[in-house]
């Protein structure tokens, strides 16, 4: 039988600094790892720990995956350390994934919130490879200041694709800063879109997640086409820790991506 | 189901047959202070214990506890150095009532494939535990003032669950033997063994009832008037305040119980490289549901007191379709505020009642 606990090596191929506290990393696991855009894995720095991550890479990529990770506690503080070479452990995927097959034909809007657009570039980078498929993709992100946007190399390309939109605004004015200012929702006003089909895929801070949940009903959205990228502090994975639980749901194998109209039960979900 | 009758002295020697084969915990009173008996398991080494106990009710340690370790190396890494050990002794635990069996069921579903987890969900460590070990049950045959299994759909005997049972009769036992594993037990035992008579079965009935009559008696003033798999525990924060004042997040009910089955993984530096271990985690811990960001859904204490008794009404209900409260009283024995499962759910649907009103 298969130890569902093990940690697959896999081996730190690229560094790059994103912000201050950002980075991304680029791995490539020694066994075979792939995932679907939304889907976790737990990442292990030996010795020190686990946590859970979603990939910020093209999910269609194979061989190597990338994770775009904040320091905010020990098993980052320890990876930050870390060098290029070095060897790190991964296990998953594990969750459920966005539901792409229902996207044909869609608007999508991606709301990201500060490092909260790292599992959405998963599924960004998914979306383009198809960009066909789609009627239109609005990205719409927002950051606490202009040092604190995470791909500023990759924003003005994402722009340029076919279909494809960039909105930004930063919290408060700055002086480096020229476009919208405001908390995300000020982004959420003009929605030229058919309300009643388009998508949103929402990730963020749970504060942030909130009030764009508030602000894409408000907008008349159906809850069921309102995905959100649940945090939750995963331990397993494997819908057996109990540290994600939430009610009866394992956010670990639910969510993390769960629409509005699941969690519309809870008081407050996030 | 097979049921032949044995004497006690009879399965004195039984037991001490299977200790040649197995590794057979038995529960043994132990007496503390020279005032109490507080039954626990112990491991037979050197000859069945004098001080071996059969009557009673539910034992202090509760039997997730031979399957679902403490804590348990579950993964050495780097790949360089041998993988942890999944291979488990063949076991009989002597002891286990029928709440502890129900208990077993939700231990069952978290850790082994069902309809919630497929196969590579399997934990292999339990798994491999669950299948080399021989339950061999008991019937209550009293009750602790902090039983309730009644109130929860259960019976102070066990239903089903078990290898092979032992219901108390004068002289002896009924030996049940369920299924193949409890076969192998009773093989070659026929020497020690004798049909049973219809005045044993009756007596058997006629002592169970008793128990389940005692049971109902002292957890009359609790009853809440809603059946035990339809409750719906949310309230305001306040009536959990209520319920929570004298709660210090000890964690004491979340260790005892038979169907808290949370953990967290921990990896450290061990010989060779590094380890990963299982630990059993509390839901009461105001970490458990902390996130990396520092945020935390569950900071407030009434609500993770909230969250682990609906956990085991609603939340398992929803899930995996069991009530995953068994009514064996435990949290209640160990609570050092005194907080009893039964007086808080009365208190909420009480509440819940005049809001309503």
């Amino acid at each position: 039988m298969k130890n569902i606990y093990r940690p697959i090596e896999s081996v730190i191929e690229d560094i790059k600094p994103e912000t201050p506290t950002i980075t991304t990393y680029r791995f490539r696991p020694k066994e075979p790892l792939t995932f679907e855009a939304g889907q976790f894995v737990e990442l292990t720095v030996p010795g020190v720990g686990e946590a859970p991550f979603t990939p910020s890479s093209n999910p269609n990529v194979k061989e190597t995956l990338e994770i775009t990770i904040m320091k905010v506690g020990a098993v980052t503080e320890a990876l930050e350390k870390m060098k290029v070479g070095d060897t790190v452990g991964l296990r998953g995927p594990y969750g459920n994934g966005y539901n792409m097959q229902d996207f044909d034909g869609k608007e999508i809007i991606i709301v990201g919130g500060g490092v909260g657009l790292a599992p959405l570039r998963s599924l960004i980078l998914a979306l383009f490879d198809n960009v066909e498929r789609y009627k239109k993709i609005s990205i719409r992100y927002g950051a606490r200041t202009p040092d604190d946007v995470v791909y500023k190399d990759l924003l003005p390309e994402w722009a340029k694709m076919k279909n494809t939109e960039v909105l930004q605004t930063i919290d408060a004015p700055h002086p480096d800063w020229n476009g919208t200012v405001g908390v995300i929702t000020v982004l959420l006003e003009e929605m030229p879109f058919d309300m009643k089909t388009a998508v949103a895929c929402v990730c963020g801070p749970p504060v942030m997640l909130k009030f764009v949940n508030i602000k894409l009903l408000e907008k008349g959205m159906d809850p069921n086409n309102i995905y959100h990228s649940m945090e939750r502090n995963m331990s397993c994975g494997l819908g057996k820790c109990g540290h994600c639980m939430m009610g009866e749901y394992y956010i670990c194998k639910d969510g993390p991506v769960m629409t509005a109209a699941q969690v519309a039960k809870f008081e407050d979900p996030f | 189901m097979r049921e032949v009758f044995i004497t006690r002295e009879n399965l004195r020697k039984l037991i001490g047959r299977w200790a040649k084969d197995f590794r057979v915990y038995v529960p043994v009173t132990f007496d503390i202070m020279n005032h109490e008996e507080t039954p626990d398991y112990e491991l037979v080494t050197d000859g069945v214990p004098e001080t071996l106990m059969l009557h009673g009710a539910a034992l202090a340690t509760n039997p997730k506890s031979f399957l679902f370790y403490p804590r348990e190396v579950v993964s050495k890494y780097p790949s360089s150095q041998a993988e942890a050990d999944v291979t488990a002794p063949k076991a009989v635990i002597v002891g286990p009532r029928g709440c502890d069996l129900r208990g077993l069921k939700k231990v069952d579903k978290v850790y082994w494939s069902t309809e919630h987890f497929t196969e590579e969900y399997d934990d292999p460590f339990i798994i491999e535990k669950r299948r080399n070990t021989y339950i061999v049950s008991l019937d209550c045959d009293s009750a602790k003032e902090t039983c309730f299994c009644t109130m929860v759909g259960g019976n102070p005997w066990p239903e089903d669950g078990f290898d092979v049972n032992l219901s108390q009769v004068e002289g002896g036992f009924i030996v049940a033997v369920a299924t193949e594993k409890g076969e192998e037990l009773m093989k070659g035992a026929d020497d020690l063994s004798a049909d049973v008579q219809k005045s044993q079965t009756e007596e058997r009935d006629r002592r169970r009832n008793s128990v389940v009559e005692a049971i109902n008696r002292q957890n009359h003033e609790f009853d809440t008037g809603v059946a035990y798999d339809q409750h719906d525990l949310e309230a305001p924060l306040d009536v959990w305040q209520y319920v929570t004042q004298n709660c210090v997040a000890c964690s004491a009910c979340n260790r005892c119980c038979p169907t808290c089955t949370c953990f967290l993984l921990v990896d450290q530096r061990a010989e060779g490289g590094y380890e990963r271990t299982r630990n059993w985690d509390t839901c009461l811990s105001i970490g458990f549901a902390r996130t990396g960001g520092g945020g935390n859904s569950r900071a407030n204490l009434a609500e993770r007191l909230q969250n682990r008794i609906r956990c085991k009404f609603e939340f398992s209900r929803d899930r995996y379709g069991l009530v995953t409260c068994t009514g064996c009283g435990r949290c209640i024995d160990v609570c050092m505020g005194r907080i009893d499962m039964r007086e808080a759910i009365k208190h909420v649907v009480t509440e819940k009642a005049k809001a309503r009103a």
